[in-house]
C-alpha cells in the first residue's frame, strides 16, 4: 500500500513578475515503511517537495494524496488536522516551542489530539526513552544542545504514531556523529515501530544509509533506487 | 478540550515573562491606570457623600414632616401643631434617632452696615443638636456660643454673615419679617454667637434663633414649620418613611425624605457616578492601544514559533486563543496588581482623610469640606474589572486573528 503518491506535480513560484518552476512533473510513490531520502543540489524543488506532500504548500497543478486523502481540496482546518494526526515534521533545526520543556514539547501533540493524562505521559516519557533522552526530559530546549533538540523533534514527530514523518534536512546542524546517531535512530523506529520515513538531505553518509534514494534535479526525479544492503 | 485551554493559557502565561521588561511595563501602567481610576472614583464618591452627609446635617435632615404645600411655599400660613400623638408615633419608630421641630422663614437681617436677606430657623437649641450639626459648626470661645434659651432673644449666624454685615459677639441686630398677619415684624437681638458649616451658600444665607422666640414674635403660638427627623443611617431613609407614611393618616402631612427635599442634589450624586464609568472607559481605550501594542510585537518576535506549531498542525483557532490566553494574562496581573495598590492605599487615605485646603473655597461652594475621605463601593471593584478584562479582550483580538493567520511556511522561513 503507497502511504503517498503524487501524480504530475507541477509548483512555480512567482517573484516580482517572474515565474520560477520549482517542481516539474513529479511522479513519486512511497511505501508504508519505506525509509527513503530525497537528495539532489540546492535549489534543485527537495523542501519544496517535502512541503508540498506535508500540505504546508499547494502544487501549481498535479494530486497528491497521503495516506487515503486528497489534499488538493482540502479546507485549512482539514489540512492543520491532517498534519496533526498523520504526518510528523523534523526541520533543520528550531523545531521546538521554546517556552515547553521537552517532554512538554512532546506531550503537546498529544495534548492537541485529545488524549488524556496518564496516557500522554506514557507515551511521551517511552518516546523520548526511544530516543536516549530520559535524562533531560524536564529541561527547556535552550539547554539542550543542536543534536538533543533534533531527537525531541524525532520524538515529537513519532509520538502520535503519524503515517509518515518528513524531515527536511535533520542533520545539515549536526556534527559527523551526531548525525549519524540520529540517522540510526530514524532506521531503528522505522524498523521498530513501522514508521515510514522521507527526508531531504544533502549528507553523502545519510544517503548511504537510505533505503531508497531519489535523485531530484531542476525539479524533476532523474534517478530513484532501491539500496538492498543493510 | 480542557487541556488544550490549559496548555495555552500555560504556554500564555510563559510566553508572558520572556520579555520581562516589556510586560512589566504595560503591567505596570494597567496598575497605574486602575489606580488612578479608583482613585478618583474612591473620592468622588468621598466628594458625594459628604455633600449628601453635610447638606443632610445642616439643615436638611434625613426625613421631614410637614405641611403639604410648605416644601413649595414656605408661608407661615403652611403650618401646624404638633400633637402628643405625632411624637409618640416617632419615638416609637426603630432606626429614628432623633427629631426636632423647626420654624423656617423668609427674612431680612440689618447690621448699621448693610442687610442681607436671610432664612430664619426658629430651633428648639436642645432637640435641634441630635438632629443637625448645628453645635458642631458652631465656632468656640471668642466666637461667643450656641443658642442655648429657646426664648431668648439671641441669634446665632455665620462667621461668612458675621464679616459682611461688620458684626461681632454681643452686637445687636434687626431681624425683619412678616408675621402671621402678614404684617412687616422688626426685632433687634444679640448675636450669641458664629458658626461655620462646609457650606459656603448655607452659611451666606441661614440665621438661626429660639423656636419659642420666634412663635412669639411671628404669633404662631405652638405652630411649627416642620419636625425634621434623623435615622440611625442614611440607607434607612426609606425604610422608615414607609413606616411614617403607614403610621401617620393625617391627610394635612406630607412626609418627605432628603431625596425628595432636594432632588437636584440626588440627580447629580447620581450623574457623578455614571460619568466617572463613562470617563473610565475611554481612559482604558488608551490602555488597549498599549497592549495590543504589546502582544504585536511578542507575536512578531515569536513568527518562526507559532509557524512551528502550526506546521505540526495546531489549528488557527488555538494559536489565536494563545493570543488571547496571554493577553488576558496580562490583564489579570495587571487588575490585582492595580486593585491591590488601590485597596490598600485607598483605605489609608480614608482613614487619614485628603486635605483639600488649599482648594478650600471652591471646595466650600460644593459643599464637601475641605478633608475628603475617599470610599471605595465594591460596584466600582466590579466594574472596575470588568473594564480593564472587556479592554483586554478587546485590544488581544487584532493581535489573535492576525497571529492565527500567520502562514505556517512564511514563519517557519522566519529565523
Ligand atoms: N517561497 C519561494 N518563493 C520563490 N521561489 C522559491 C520559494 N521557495 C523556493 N523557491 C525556489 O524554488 C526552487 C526550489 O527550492 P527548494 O527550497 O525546494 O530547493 P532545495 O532543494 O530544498 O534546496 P536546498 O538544498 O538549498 O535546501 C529554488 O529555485 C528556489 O529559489
Ligand atoms: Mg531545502
Amino acid at each position: 500500500m503507497n502511504i503517498i503518491e503524487l501524480e504530475n506535480v507541477y509548483k512555480n513560484y512567482e517573484t516580482h513578475g517572474n515565474i520560477i518552476p520549482a517542481l516539474r512533473g513529479v511522479n513519486l510513490q512511497i511505501a508504508k515503511g519505506e525509509f527513503a531520502a530525497l537528495a539532489g543540489p540546492s535549489g534543485s524543488g527537495k523542501t519544496t517537495l517535502l512541503n508540498i506532500i506535508g500540505g504546508l504548500d499547494q502544487p501549481t497543478s498535479g494530486s497528491v494524496t497521503v495516506g487515503n486523502t486528497r489534499l488538493n481540496q482540502l479546507s485549512k482546518k482539514a489540512i492543520s488536522d491532517l498534519r496533526l494526526r498523520k504526518i510528523g515534521f523534523v526541520f533543520q533545526a528550531y523545531n521546538l516551542i521554546p517556552v515547553l520543556t521537552a517532554i512538554e514539547n512532546v506531550e503537546y501533540v498529544l495534548l492537541l489530539q485529545g488524549i488524556n493524562k496518564k496516557d500522554r505521559l506514557t507515551r511521551s516519557k517511552d518516546v523520548l526513552r526511544e530516543v536516549g533522552l530520559e535524562k533531560e526530559m524536564y529541561r527547556p530546549p535552550h539547554e539542550l544542545s543542536g543534536g538533543q533538540q533534533q531527537r525531541v523533534a524525532v520524538a515529537r514527530a513519532i509520538v502520535s504514531s503519524p503515517d509518515i514523518v518528513l524531515a527536511d534536512e535533520p542533520t545539515a546542524n549536526l556534527d559527523q556523529k551526531t548525525g549519524a546517531h540520529l540517522l540510526a535512530m530514524m532506521r531503528e523506529l522505522n524498523l521498530r515501530e513501522h514508521i515510514t520515513f522521507l527526508f531531504s538531505t544533502h549528507d553523502p553518509m545519510v544517503m548511504e544509509h537510505s533505503k531508497r534514494l531519489i535523485n531530484l534535479i531542476d525539479g524533476r526525479i532523474v534517478s530513484d533506487e532501491i539500496h538492498s544492503k543493510p | 478540550m480542557w487541556a488544550s485551554i490549559k496548555i495555552f493559557a500555560m504556554i500564555g502565561w510563559r510566553n508572558l515573562w520572556r520579555n520581562k521588561r516589556r510586560s512589566l511595563v504595560v503591567i505596570t501602567s494597567m496598575a497605574l491606570g486602575i489606580f488612578a481610576m479608583l482613585l478618583s472614583m474612591g473620592i468622588m464618591n468621598g466628594m458625594n457623600n459628604q455633600m449628601v452627609e453635610n447638606t443632610i446635617s445642616t439643615s436638611l435632615g434625613h426625613i421631614s414632616i410637614q405641611r403639604k404645600g410648605f416644601q413649595n411655599d414656605m408661608k407661615l400660613q403652611n403650618s401646624f401643631v404638633p400633637s402628643k400623638e405625632l411624637k409618640n408615633i416617632l419615638s416609637d419608630i426603630h432606626d429614628l434617632k432623633a427629631f426636632t421641630p423647626r420654624i423656617k422663614m423668609d427674612g431680612m437681617i440689618r447690621s448699621s452696615e448693610a442687610s442681607r436677606g436671610v432664612l430664619i430657623m426658629g430651633i428648639d437649641p436642645v432637640h435641634e443638636k441630635t438632629v443637625s450639626k448645628i453645635l458642631e459648626y458652631t465656632l468656640g470661645e471668642a466666637a461667643g456660643s450656641y443658642l442655648t434659651d429657646s426664648e431668648a432673644s439671641d441669634i446665632l449666624i455665620s462667621k461668612t454673615l458675621a464679616d459682611k454685615l461688620d458684626l461681632l459677639v454681643g452686637d445687636k441686630v434687626v431681624l425683619m419679617f412678616q408675621n402671621l398677619q402678614k404684617e412687616i415684624v422688626g426685632t433687634a437681638l444679640t448675636v450669641k454667637g458664629l458658626y461655620q458649616s462646609p457650606i459656603d451658600s448655607f452659611d451666606k444665607y441661614v440665621v438661626y434663633t429660639g423656636l419659642q422666640n420666634l412663635q412669639k414674635l411671628t404669633g404662631m403660638g405652638t405652630k411649627i414649620s416642620e419636625i425634621s427627623i434623623r435615622v440611625t443611617h442614611r440607607k434607612q431613609v426609606d425604610k422608615v418613611v414607609e413606616e411614617l407614611r403607614n403610621s401617620i393618616h393625617e391627610p394635612l402631612f406630607t412626609i418627605l425624605s432628603w431625596k425628595e427635599m432636594a432632588p437636584n442634589l440626588f440627580r447629580a450624586v447620581t450623574i457623578f457616578d455614571t460619568m466617572m464609568y463613562i470617563f473610565f472607559a475611554i481612559i482604558f481605550t488608551t490602555v488597549v492601544f498599549s497592549i495590543a501594542n504589546t502582544l504585536i510585537m511578542a507575536i512578531m518576535e515569536r513568527f518562526h514559533e507559532i509557524g512551528v506549531m502550526k506546521s505540526i498542525g495546531t489549528s488557527p483557532n488555538r494559536i489565536g486563543a494563545m493570543v488571547l490566553f496571554e493577553a488576558m494574562n496580562l490583564g489579570i496581573v495587571g487588575l490585582v496588581a492595580g486593585i491591590g495598590v488601590s485597596v490598600l492605599i485607598i483605605a489609608l487615605l480614608a482613614y487619614t482623610g485628603i486635605d483639600l485646603s488649599f482648594y478650600m473655597e471652591s471646595m466650600r461652594t460644593l459643599g464637601t469640606g475641605h478633608i475628603i475621605y475617599p470610599a471605595l463601593k465594591s460596584k466600582d471593584i466590579i466594574a472596575s474589572t470588568f473594564i480593564v478584562l472587556t479592554t483586554t479582550l478587546l485590544a488581544a483580538l487584532y493581535p489573535a486573528v492576525k497571529a492565527a493567520r500567520i502562514k505556517p511556511l512564511e514563519a517557519l522561513h522566519h529565523i
